[in-house]
């Protein structure tokens, strides 16, 4: 913390040149966008259907494997649309918006203001983006739980991809909206669906108690993001991202100050993003969510809703580069996170919940892309985050989905030599290399784009190092897991999930039961396809680095949105841009280097220490270092003690408070209230005779009231009514 | 009066519909009897694609109208909200006959009662959209008692249980009474302006005061009108009715009727006009009585539901309150064009709100029976039979605590959006006090309907009771359903709705077009609304 008090002047001093940069750098202008093709509104829709139908099918009790293949179909035609949109904006960094019709119109005409929000989406490359990857990665996930959630087919299978499929039009219209009001409820949206999917196994009370703390933590942030939107609309008088954007290109060319209320915004927006995105102090919600279905946890919690805290700042980079202050901070968060989660990272057994840490230590890289302003770099390591995380999750499910449930890495070792596992194996090996960030993988340039980055951009060198250092702890970390399970001697140990085990009840239900003659169930078709074509796309991915001309494809995706800054101290490959040179070097290349050994070194600790003389899957060298290290080993493993920290200062506490609070409740407000609703109550009484089933006794009560209001009338004429 | 032929194709179709089901009813062959329910909903379906393109605005054939722009509105509206009445009411009446038939007893017509049930409920709503159409006393008061009739015989044959035919007795009797003072009523306007026609009635008080005859006459009209609103001091009925007809009918009785006494009131307002007194508005002393009935009848409404143990009670409380609710919009008047502001707007669209979010709840009532002793199967009706219930059937109890807390108006539900529109049309309105009104009673609202909610799905059914059991008629669950989804769904198309009541709240606005006529910048294709709003500023 006491580095970022010292850094803190340098960056305001960025202040001051970035805003000249940004008026020098042509942000001045903004475009309002044109009008685009109905049929891009239809890729919302898509789901929303699926959605539809899978909650017909759910109150028919449909029990066969329909809702999962509607589901397939409907996003993959939501996909297919994507792609085509995409040739539609990309080219000509359009900027486009469909209207699906006026939502609200609330007119309080007298003030002039009013709120109007439209059910209306806003394309531009950005959006195209995040939607590439959540509808192809949604289609390809929901392909995989058709198969991994087989065991649960009937009400259980239509729930899940019910969930499914709304998560995916709340994301949808998370990315896709054209106004904050719509990002606010697609946010929400993933929000619950998040909550319905972790808890899905709801006789399950971990499953119950981490979808709670999911929940309530995302409420955290949101009330960060909704006061944020608040404070947007009394700035602004507008919702609407073309307003907001064009309103803030105005104020940055006419030289004014910034009103502060502006400049306070995008802090509400970042501890809604820190929520959602699981950073700092927000993020031990991820690692329990993992209680979900794995596919969910593929989706959701690794490759798109978490993200969602991303896209945020990105898409509202135009606030944050006014208070490059709150860049800084969203650098430190980001950087921070990424530490801290690594290293719990190292120390855990549950190869879901590494993978989980991992994801949380990946979004902090992102945060740190955007806070070092690469927003490129950021969006470029969401991107293939996206594919090799799910890649990982998926093969993590597989595994868990195979063996019972058992996740443990000590009791699980050289699944990949098992008849069947070939392709998990592989495609393990894939996901890990990318998150180690081996070089020439798809990781490896995106990670380097953020730390280059960071090394450059004065004031952030410390960051950077922080950066590098959890590099090296990812290699070690991810191939851990990878030499422990993956490879080594072949030994099992079922877990006691007979989840997995029912489908071939018939055969072997005594085998089931028996944990001897426990036979793994190798993964069928569907999965096997999916993380084969997932692997190659992780692997492709690392092709595009090499396109477009502002820092690869993704660089150019984000160069022709809002989210594109020009940071003054940008390094280009090659471009003779006045870049600052890295140990003599042009930064990016530099970086190539020296992560790619930090790399190879995280990965030769993993081998030395977990595969190298590894006769057991329970054992292994690292023991005794873990020995050797006592109470920093045991502190990590029990991850830092962050969850009980936060009960001890925050639940308690609270839980005081709000013990205090119920009795002054119960002995002063109770009474108010008490005597507050005694009062109609009481009238009530008063009046209830009048309502005695006697009609006799309604007529005269009609009569009276009509000679009771004649009266009145009568006397409001006779004391001068217009009459 | 031929010529008004062109806007009555939806009531002529409705008639059909009636006459053919009407004999339908009474066939020997079970099919046909059946298809009595189908029949009914097909005429609804046309009536609804014939209303959707009656003339509106701008059409010659709707000149002169107090609210040109009323018929398609209202006239969707009713027969929409009409197929959710009918799958709620389908299977009310003849079970017992059916079933003695399906035992082997001949079939006889003079027992059968279900063509006539179905053919009553056509006659009611061809009764309410007569009231969107009409333009003259006579008319009006014809359509008011073409939608009430059949309802006293709804409610009397809705049930074999003595309660019923009580309810409908009394139903009918104060029905009577309320008839007779409208129509006093409108025999003293007729007296005092010598015409019926609405229209002309309005030219003659712009040209002058109303008058001590006529402003009698008008208090009259709008206080028996209210007893079809259910409203102050007309109320007094509604709780009794409510709970001695079949909850289906008790539904029926919250909506239909009441749509018709708003598009009475909003005729006999709308002739008076809002546009009396410094600021515009309605003349004091109408003012001043539509508030006391307004600011009552919610008060009234949900003070007497308070201390309610039987849930249909409560919604009959909660319809008086509802009514009152509406009555501010009437109170506030059209002001400028859009909902925002629009008093009469925010009442039409209310009504949709409430006629939707109040089938909802009536319905999963309807959906449920219990065991009581000799009288067999029996409708739940108090909070303790429906305890518990979502546990056993969580479908209804989401629809039961969707549509209740859309009731509360609790955001983003319909209630919500519906609720919003009347209170800031008051506000617009400089109704501050009524928009207070309205806010108090709609917390004091919020006690009774969280006890239904919290007694269907936070507590458990008491040990003594039987588990309520699913009527057999599985329309009603499915109107359930449809009507709480329409509740959540219908927010995502608020903004057209919110146009389509604005549109039809709209008022002619031909006399101030005559104080227009000598400014030679107006040109003849302005706007009415901008006409209103200038010509206001002037006084």
């Amino acid at each position: 913390m006491l580095d970022l008090l010292q850094n803190l002047p340098t960056l305001t001093t960025l202040a001051a040149e970035g805003a000249d940069a940004a008026q020098s750098a042509g942000m001045t202008s903004y475009e309002f966008p044109g009008v685009g093709k109905d049929w891009m509104g239809l890729i919302p829709l898509m789901p929303l259907i699926s959605c539809v139908l899978c909650g017909l099918f759910w109150f028919l009790g449909v029990k066969s494997k329909l809702p999962a293949f509607t589901t397939v179909l409907f996003l993959g035609v939501s996909f297919v649309l994507t792609v085509a949109a995409y040739f539609q904006i990309h080219p000509e960094g359009l900027v486009q918006r469909v209207m699906w019709f006026n939502w609200l119109a609330l007119d309080t005409a007298s003030e002039g203001g009013g709120l109007y929000i439209d059910f209306a989406f806003y394309f531009d490359s950005l959006t195209i983006l995040w939607m590439l990857f959540v509808s192809g990665l949604a289609t390809l996930i929901a392909l995989y739980a058709s198969e991994y959630m087989a065991d649960d087919k009937g009400p259980g299978y239509c729930r899940f991809f019910f969930a499914f499929s709304l998560f995916v039009f709340a994301m949808s219209c998370l990315v896709m909206g054209d106004n904050l009001v719509l990002l606010f409820l697609g946010w929400e949206g993933v929000g619950l669906c998040s909550y319905l999917l972790i808890g899905y196994y709801f006789k399950k009370p971990s499953a119950v108690e981490a979808a709670k703390k999911a929940f309530i933590m995302n409420r955290i942030g949101d009330l960060g993001l909704l006061i944020g939107i608040m404070m947007t609309w009394t700035q602004f008088g507008s919702l609407e991202y073309s307003e907001i954007f064009s309103q803030i290109a105005d104020l940055n060319a006419s030289g004014e100050e910034i009103p502060w209320a502006i400049t306070i915004i995008p802090y509400l927006f970042m501890i809604g993003a820190f929520g959602k995105s699981a950073q700092l102090p927000l993020y031990t919600w991820l690692p329990d969510a993992m209680e979900g279905p794995t596919p969910v946890s593929a989706l959701i919690h690794a490759a798109t809703m978490v993200t969602a805290g991303v896209y945020l700042i990105a898409r509202m980079y135009p606030f944050f580069v006014l208070n490059p202050t709150a860049l800084a901070i969203v650098a430190w968060i980001g950087g921070l996170t990424a530490l801290l989660a690594a290293t719990i990272g190292m120390a855990q057994f549950d190869i879901k919940r590494i993978m989980a840490y991992s994801t949380v230590s990946q979004l902090g890289y992102m945060f740190l892309g955007l806070g070092v302003l690469t927003s490129a770099g950021g969006a470029f390591h969401v991107f293939t985050h996206a594919f090799f995380k799910a890649t990982l999750f998926l093969c993590c499910g597989a595994v868990m989905h195979g063996f019972a449930g058992q996740l443990d890495l000590r009791k699980l070792s050289g699944v990949m030599k098992m008849k069947g596992w070939g392709i998990v194996g592989i495609a393990m090996l894939v996901g890990c290399i990318n998150l180690a960030g081996l070089p020439f993988t798809a990781g490896f340039f995106s990670k380097d784009m953020i730390i280059a980055e960071a090394f450059v951009t004065p004031g952030f060198g410390l960051l950077g190092w922080i950066a590098l250092l959890t590099a090296g702890l990812t290699a070690y970390y991810t191939f851990r897991v990878f030499f422990r399970v993956f490879i080594g001697p072949v030994e099992y140990e079922p877990g006691d999930d007979h989840h997995g085990a029912e489908e071939s009840q018939d055969h072997h239900e005594e085998e089931a039961h028996d944990h001897g003659h426990f036979h793994p169930h190798a993964p069928g078709w569907a999965i096997n396809a999916v993380l084969a074509i997932l692997a190659v796309a992780s692997i492709l991915v690392a092709g595009v680095y090499f396109m477009g001309d502002h820092g690869g494809w993704a660089g150019s995706m984000v160069h022709d949105s809002t989210a594109y800054y020009e940071s003054p101290y940008a390094a280009h490959d090659g471009e003779a841009h006045g870049s600052p040179a890295l140990f003599g070097l042009d930064p990016h290349k530099a970086m190539y280097y020296i992560s790619g050994v930090v790399a190879l070194v995280g990965i030769l600790f993993a081998w030395f220490l977990h595969l190298a003389g590894r006769k057991t899957a329970a054992t292994s060298r690292a023991d005794a270092l873990k020995v050797k290290l006592g109470p920093i080993a045991r502190a990590a493993e029990n991850k830092w003690y962050v969850d009980e920290i936060y009960n001890a200062i925050i639940r308690v506490p609270l839980l005081v408070a709000s013990h205090i609070f119920a009795l002054i409740d119960k002995l002063i407000v109770d009474g108010l209230v008490d005597g507050a609703g005694w009062l109609p109550r009481g009238v009530a009484k008063g009046l209830r005779p009048s309502q005695n089933g006697i009609f006799q006794n309604y007529a005269t009560g009609m009569a009276g009231g009509l000679a009771l209001l004649l009266i009145i009338v009568w006397a409001m004429s006779m004391t001068g009514g217009s009459g | 009066m031929i010529e008004k032929l062109q806007l009555l194709h939806p009531e002529i179709a409705l008639f059909i519909t009636t006459c053919v089901v009407m004999i339908l009813g009474l066939s020997k062959s079970y099919t046909l009897r059946k298809s009595c329910a189908i029949v009914t909903a097909i005429g609804l379906v046309i009536t609804a694609w014939l209303g959707a393109i009656s003339p509106t605005a701008g059409d010659d054939a709707v000149r002169g109208a107090l609210f040109p722009g009323l018929l398609p509105y209202a006239k969707t509206l009713i027969p929409i909200v009409g197929l959710l009445l009918l799958a709620m009411l389908s299977g009310t009446v003849d079970r017992g006959l059916e079933q003695s038939v399906s035992r082997g007893k001949i079939f006889d017509p003079i027992r059968a009662t279900r063509g006539e049930f179905y053919a009553f409920f056509l006659f009611s709503l061809t009764g309410v959209m007569l009231c969107a159409t009409a333009d003259d006393l006579i008319w009006l008061f014809l359509a008011l008692e073409l939608t009430s009739l059949p309802t006293y015989i709804m409610v009397a044959m809705s049930s074999r249980r003595l309660r019923a035919s009580e309810a409908g007795v009394k139903y009918f009797f104060l029905g009577a009474f309320g008839a007779a003072i409208f129509l006093y009523g409108f025999a003293l306007i007729y007296g005092a302006f010598g015409t019926t026609n609405l229209p002309e009635i309005r030219v003659a008080i712009g040209a002058g005061p109303v008058g001590a005859v006529g402003m009698v006459g008008f208090v009259m009209a709008i206080v028996g009108i209210a007893f079809k609103i259910a409203a102050f001091p007309m109320h007094f009925y509604t709780p009794d009715v409510y709970q001695g007809a079949a909850s289906p009918v008790s539904g029926f009785l919250a909506f239909a009727p009441k749509a018709a006494g708003f598009l009475a009131l909003m005729m006999i307002v709308g002739t008076i006009g809002w546009s009396h007194g410094a600021g515009g508005g309605l003349p004091e002393e109408i003012r001043t009585l539509l508030w006391v009935m307004a600011a009552l009848s919610m008060t009234v409404g949900n003070v007497l539901a308070l201390l309610q143990t039987s849930v249909k009670r409560m919604l009959a409380y909660s319809s008086i309150a509802h009514s009152g609710y509406m009555l501010v919009g009437l109170v506030v008047g059209p002001g400028r064009s859009d909902i925002a502001n629009n008093g009469v707007a925010a009442m039409l669209f209310y009504l949709l709100c409430y006629g939707v979010m109040n089938v909802g709840a009536f319905a999963v009532l309807a959906s449920l029976q219990k065991r009581a002793g000799e009288d067999g199967l029996v409708e739940v009706d108090t909070l303790d039979d429906i305890r518990g219930v979502a546990r056993q059937y969580p479908w209804l109890g989401w629809a039961m605590v969707l549509s209740i807390f859309s009731m509360i108006g609790f955001p983003p539900l319909l209630g919500f959006w519906g609720k919003l529109m009347l209170l800031t049309s008051a506000i617009s309105g400089d109704e501050i006090a009524l928009a207070l009104v309205l806010a108090v009673n709609s917390a004091i609202a919020g006690w009774y309907y969280l006890r239904i909610a919290r007694a269907t799905w936070l507590e458990r059914r008491p040990e003594h009771m039987d588990a309520p059991l699913l009527t057999p008629v599985v329309s009603r669950r499915v109107v359930a359903l449809v009507s709480a989804g329409a509740v959540v769904a219908m927010v995502v198309v608020i903004a057209p709705l919110q146009r389509a009541s604005a549109r039809a709240g709209q008022p002619d606005a031909r006399p101030s077009l005559v104080e227009q006529i000598d400014e030679p910048d107006v040109s003849p294709e302005i706007e009415p609304v901008a006409m209103r709003d200038s010509s206001r500023d002037e006084g």
